[in-house]
């Protein structure tokens, strides 16, 4: 695109802000296109010359400026101002336009140079003789000279509406930031059960909205002026524009509805998705230096978000979240405002990246004011935790101008040139979004703190259960049965009699009853219930709410029917099936025992023998038989028991980790692995989260 | 014509009324209590800084508070009434942080006491020094208010530079509220950049609604465009009903160019002349006092039942969340008994040693398992009706309150408590076993821990522990056994009812603590009562 040289004349940017830009809009032309219908073009000057004619006030063709502006004039800048009323009377505008467009991407450079003249001459000089008005009386630094626009001739172009299809180039995401959508994608998906939908709801527009900026064209960068009534957004949105397309004024609030400006063909679907209707496109002036500078830009200018007018900050905030890049336009009077700060920087301090904060009106600072309130806007802004482009650093562009002078708009121009130039907003805009989406979401997905089941927790449940069971007791009253048989079995006779006959004398207190009768809910409920909730409550400690909600649901539907299936058990492994196993030296000592007994009896019957003297008398052997007898039955018995305690405590210890065991399963089965379960996914999903965070969190 | 006639009766019912005011409180978080803590800390400061100071002493001098945005000229446009320069003027936002008083010599004893803003530490400053080299430490920089003296200015009347009401600073918001509270005289400041601006207006609607004495200066107007600005803003006030409202135009000039200096005398006269003359003439005095004063009253008429409603609000709140704890454990100690009837603390351990009893398990061993379980029983009819409370103030906004959602540690204590409990239970009930036994006359007195044993045994075990009786009768005789049971069941029954008791009273201690009590809405209500008799 040829740009024009004649940069140093004080004018040329007033001819830039002449209103030419009739491009045709509705030709989405694309790059490649040759100016050929250099002919056709030469209508539209003439078209509108007459419009222009038919207009207000009778132009003063500003003609040496015009002769500067063109020594390589672009061919294809046919243009057409119109301006809003004269849309409706000077003739038919578009008819004569609709072929009134040309290779825009390509310089043809010298083919028709002298179409433009005429279209140069045509455009309205009447803005820079204002200006230069302007200049000259009011340059006493007031804002006194912001109302003399208003009085100013107000041609606008209207963009025409986009006819032919649109063959953009559609955005495209880089690597990471993919993933990063493809992450919360799944990540919505997962939670869907577990969050109500409106926890949701960001995640899901921002899903929506980078899905929908994905088709739509990546060569274009949308950018909202927005701030507080009467900083000078339309001021400046016109300044960049070239031309007088917002209206100004003093009176509050002035623009009411968003205006559009593209400085490029192909963003009408863009322009579609704000909502902003037609009659509210335009187009810049015409100027190929601009033009150069800021392609690509479409610019959208805002109502003011802090007046009496509510729907005002609705339109503010609707557009906000559509736009790839915002530039807060604040002033002297009002940039520590409370609700600029608090309801629209803080909330937005991660798109710093995506943020200009333009320091407008510096022309009614005198001297070093402006410096200072420039340091103490950067120093809110620092407060609001925005981060500063300074110094290389990736941020918000803080700069300080004047709309009304020109002041700095070369260096804001050039930002935003260069924003522009390297596409990367609207991606970064997204990635900001998912940073805040993901951000929101972090209490229903992280708490920062250790969760998952502790292998303690795990052991502390199953010995509850083991608990309610009763493991201990029955391990416990096993291996005292087991020793009571084995000393009864081991005992002396003369005992077993004596206890037989106790038994007899007095019988047991319901025991032998009892024993026949099968225990219903032998299983403590209570112990049951309040395992399962300590369970529940160790497993969701850390857990974000809905999560261990989530737990504890799973906790305690797991136990419905534990109990019952305890009870069962504790019947079917209460006790090893069968006789309880009996060690190897049992029939030894069975036999000790007897054959001490016999000795007894052996002992008894040769005393008595020599007593009736039936034998001989000798008295010896047979004392010291049955004393041996009569020694060794006790001592035998009592070896016994002795020996019989190892093999009682394992037939116990058997008995209770048999139940154990079994309960411990049965719990295992029934509430652990669904817990376990939904920490697991729990835990799939908090990597999901970490995935769109975009770190190992 | 009104005029401020005040009897001591009024006077009595106001400072009343104060006293419930600011006696009202808001602990829980509902909807509406941010906004009725914000109305009562106003009221109160509308009380305690202007109404009843102004009706004690109608004499004093008319205080005008010059109020408005951050940057719209306050400072400047006091300095330029005054003459010189005593408030800062400057063009970093906010300029004003310190509110500054200007009055006559003369009148600077009604000032420099506590009769007005009372909350305000007062300092007099040489205008030079900074006010933070004045401070004591840890003294907030907003609670101070300046006060200075000009001839210039006539008896009767101060100005106070308030600090803005829309910049970043918090503390200023809500001072200014608070000055602006304080004034006879609501001087509004906008300019020509900001006359739409919401927050103003909002200030604005206030100002209506008390029927205060307001007077608005349309700030920094450039003059070409005075006349047009100066239409619009008039337009916009008619339409929000202020149309009557003294209007003035201050132009934008050089020298008021951020702080630039005084504007000529010539910018402000016609506003210094409609103050002095709202100070000097006495019936337009007696007016403007008689109607901001009346105002205030009268707006108490929609403001106390307003108060008193959250008031009542927050009572309903506290209500639900206590009969919910109430209906949790009434529920869980039901759902207590009936398990205790069935026998459920005759399960698990405790059953496998009663099933071992007398044989393989001692009397104590089964004591022993007989507590525990009855321990175990009851701790968790306490959890599980925490569980219930927990469920049903989730879904109580005003469960929310950091003094009650604070997870209670004391859970562990719980258990302890309720350990102590049925051990002491076992302990009587071992005594009244020993008692027993001491009465009986037989020569083989049986074992008191047996006796114990079996009784608990038949208390907790239900239908599965009846041979637990027959052996009891057995040993201590039927009248023996009935006269135990009786007694250990009563004494089980009381165990319980104290535990329930405690724990539910743990519950709600917190939401006690908050002291939310039906009376404030009823003494709210009386208080206006009696001063709407009274005036």
């Amino acid at each position: 695109m040829t740009a024009v040289t004649d940069q140093d004349q004080d004018h040329t940017e007033d001819t830039e802000h002449t209103d030419h830009g009739g491009r045709a809009e509705r030709a989405g032309h694309v790059k490649g296109t040759e100016g050929v219908e250099g002919t056709e073009a030469a209508e539209g000057p003439e078209c509108a010359e007459g419009v222009e004619g038919a207009g207000d006030s009778g132009p003063a063709p500003a003609e040496d400026v015009v002769s500067e502006a063109v020594p390589e004039a672009v061919p294809e800048v046919v243009s057409e101002a119109v301006s809003e009323e004269g849309a409706s009377e000077g003739g038919d505008p578009w008819d004569a336009d609709t072929d009134g467009r040309a290779a825009e991407e390509k310089p043809v450079g010298d083919t028709v140079p002298e179409e433009p003249a005429r279209v140069e001459k045509a455009a309205n000089g009447r803005h820079a003789r204002v200006r230069g008005d302007s200049e000259g009386a009011w340059d006493d630094g007031l804002i006194a000279r912001r109302v003399t626009e208003e009085t100013a001739a107000q041609p606008v172009v209207l963009e025409t509406r986009a006819s032919a299809p649109q063959t953009v180039a559609p955005l495209a995401y880089d690597g990471p930031l993919r993933s990063r959508l493809d992450a919360l994608r799944e990540l919505v998906g997962l939670s869907r059960t577990r969050l109500d939908s409106r926890t949701l709801a960001e995640a899901g527009r921002v899903l929506d909205e980078a899905v929908a900026r994905r088709r739509l064209s990546g060569q274009h960068t949308v950018v909202a002026i927005a701030g507080a009534t009467g900083s000078g957004k339309s001021q400046l949105f016109n300044t960049l524009a070239g031309v007088t397309i917002s209206e100004t004024g003093v009176r509050r609030p002035t623009t009411a509805a968003p205006i559009v400006c593209s400085w490029s063909d192909g963003a009408a679907t863009l322009i579609d998705r704000l909502g902003v209707p037609g009659r509210l496109r335009r187009r810049p002036v015409q100027s190929a230096q601009s033009e150069a500078q800021l392609r690509g830009l479409v610019l959208v200018d805002l109502p003011d978000h802090d007046s009496a007018a509510v729907q005002h900050r609705e339109q503010v905030d609707r557009i906000l979240a559509l736009v790839d890049a915002v530039i807060w336009v604040v002033d002297p009077e009002k940039y520590a405002d409370a609700v600029l700060h608090e309801r629209y920087l803080r909330p937005m301090a991660g798109h710093a990246e995506i943020m200009f904060v333009v320091l407008n009106q510096i022309d009614r600072l005198p001297g070093e004011a402006a410096e200072q309130v420039l340091d103490d806007l950067r120093r809110l802004l620092d407060e609001d935790g925005i981060a500063l482009g300074e110094y290389g650093e990736p941020g918000a562009t803080v700069l300080a101008l004047s709309a009304l002078t020109g002041d700095g708009i070369g260096e804001l121009r050039e930002a935003l040139g260069q924003f522009v130039a390297e596409r990367g907003a609207p991606a970064r805009r997204i990635a900001a979004d998912v940073d805040a989406a993901a951000w929101r979401l972090r209490p229903v997905y992280a708490t920062g703190r250790r969760t998952g089941l502790s292998e303690e927790a795990r052991d502390e449940f199953a010995a509850r259960l083991a608990e309610a069971v009763g493991a201990t007791a029955a391990g416990e009253a096993a291996e005292r049965a087991w020793l009571r048989n084995a000393g009864r079995a081991c005992g002396t006779p003369w005992l077993r009699l004596w206890r037989w006959y106790e038994d007899r004398r007095e019988p047991a207190t319901g025991r032998v009853l009892l024993r026949t009768q099968a225990d219903e809910e032998a299983t403590a409920r209570q112990r049951v219930e309040q395992a399962v909730r300590t369970l529940a409550e160790r497993a969701s400690t850390g857990l974000p709410a809905p999560w261990a909600q989530a737990v504890r649901e799973a906790a305690v539907r797991g136990s419905q029917g534990l109990p019952e299936a305890l009870d069962e058990l504790a019947v079917r492994a209460g006790l090893p099936p069968g006789r309880p196993p009996r060690p190897g030296w049992w029939p030894v000592a069975v036999l000790a025992q007897a054959s001490m007994t016999i000795l007894q009896v052996v002992g008894g019957l040769w005393l008595l023998g020599q007593i009736i003297g039936f034998m001989a008398p000798n008295l010896g052997v047979p004392v010291l038989l049955m004393v041996a007898g009569i020694v060794g039955g006790p001592l035998v018995e009592w070896s016994c028991r002795i020996a019989a305690r190892g093999p009682a405590r394992r037939y116990g210890t058997e008995a209770e980790r048999r139940l154990r065991e079994a309960a411990a399963g049965c719990g295992r089965a029934r509430v652990l692995d669904p817990v376990a379960a939904e920490l697991l996914r729990y835990r799939e999903v908090r990597e999901q989260y970490g995935r769109v965070v975009g770190a190992g969190v | 014509m009104v005029t401020l006639d005040v009897r001591p009766q009024l006077l009595d019912a106001l400072s009343a009324l104060r006293d419930r005011v600011a006696a009202a409180r808001f602990p829980l978080p509902l909807a509406g209590a941010p906004r009725a803590r914000a109305n009562r800390d106003e009221l109160l400061a509308q009380l305690d800084d202007y109404l009843v100071p102004r009706l004690r002493q109608p004499e004093a001098p008319l205080l005008a508070v010059v109020g408005g945005s951050t940057g719209a000229g306050k400072s400047t446009l006091v300095n330029s009434l005054v003459g010189r320069r005593v408030s800062e003027a400057g063009v970093l936002r906010p300029t004003t942080r310190t509110p500054v008083l200007v009055c006559h010599p003369e009148d600077h004893h009604w000032f420099s006491g506590m009769r007005v803003l009372p909350d305000l530490t007062r300092v007099w400053v040489p205008q030079q020094e900074s006010d933070d080299e004045l401070l004591l430490p840890g003294e907030n920089p907003a609670r101070v208010l300046r006060i200075e003296t000009a001839d210039t200015l006539p008896p009767g009347l101060a100005l106070l530079d308030a600090p803005d009401i829309d910049s970043l600073v918090a503390d200023n918001r809500v001072l200014a509220a608070e000055l602006i509270c304080a004034a006879d005289i609501w001087v509004m400041v906008t300019t020509a950049a900001r006359y739409a601006d919401a927050v103003p207006w909002h200030l604005l609607r206030t100002a209506k609604e008390y029927r205060a004495t307001l007077v608005t200066v349309l700030d920094r107007v450039p003059h070409q465009v005075v006349s047009e600005v100066s239409r619009q803003y008039g337009a916009l006030l008619t339409k929000a009903g202020l149309g009557d409202v003294p209007r003035f135009t201050v132009p934008e000039l050089p020298e008021s160019a951020w702080g630039g200096g005084l504007l000529p005398a010539t910018a402000v006269a016609s506003l210094r002349t409609w103050l002095v003359q709202q100070a000097q003439d006495p019936a337009a005095r007696q007016h403007s006092l008689a109607r901001t004063a009346y105002g205030v009253l009268d707006s108490l008429k929609s403001r106390m039942p307003e108060l008193a409603g959250a008031a009542a609000a927050q009572y309903a709140a506290a209500l639900r969340l206590t009969s919910a704890v109430d209906s949790a454990y009434d529920s869980e100690y039901a759902r207590l008994r009936g398990r205790l009837q069935a026998g459920a603390v005759l399960a698990g351990d405790a059953l496998k040693r009663w099933r071992a009893f007398p044989l393989d398990c001692t009397a104590s061993e089964l004591l022993d398992a007989l507590v525990e379980s009855l321990g175990a029983l009851l701790l968790c009819a306490v959890t599980a009706a925490d569980e219930r409370v927990d469920d049903a103030w989730r879904r109580e906004p005003a469960a929310d309150a950091p003094e009650l959602s604070g997870r209670d540690p004391s859970l562990e204590s719980a258990e302890h408590r309720i350990g102590m409990a049925v051990r002491r239970w076992r302990r009587e009930l071992e005594e009244f076993a020993e008692e027993e036994i001491r009465d009986l006359d037989r020569s083989v007195a049986p074992d008191p821990e047996m006796i114990a044993a079996l009784v608990a045994t038949a208390l907790l075990g239900g239908r599965r522990a009846r041979p637990a009786g027959e052996g009891l009768a057995e040993r201590i005789g039927a009248h023996g056994a009935l006269r135990l049971r009786d007694r250990g069941g009563r004494l089980l029954a009381d165990h319980l009812d104290r535990v329930m008791h405690t724990e539910r009273e743990r519950r709600l201690a917190p939401l006690d603590a908050l002291e939310v009590h039906p009376e404030p809405q009823a003494e709210l209500i009386a208080a206006l009562s009696v001063l709407q008799k009274e005036r």
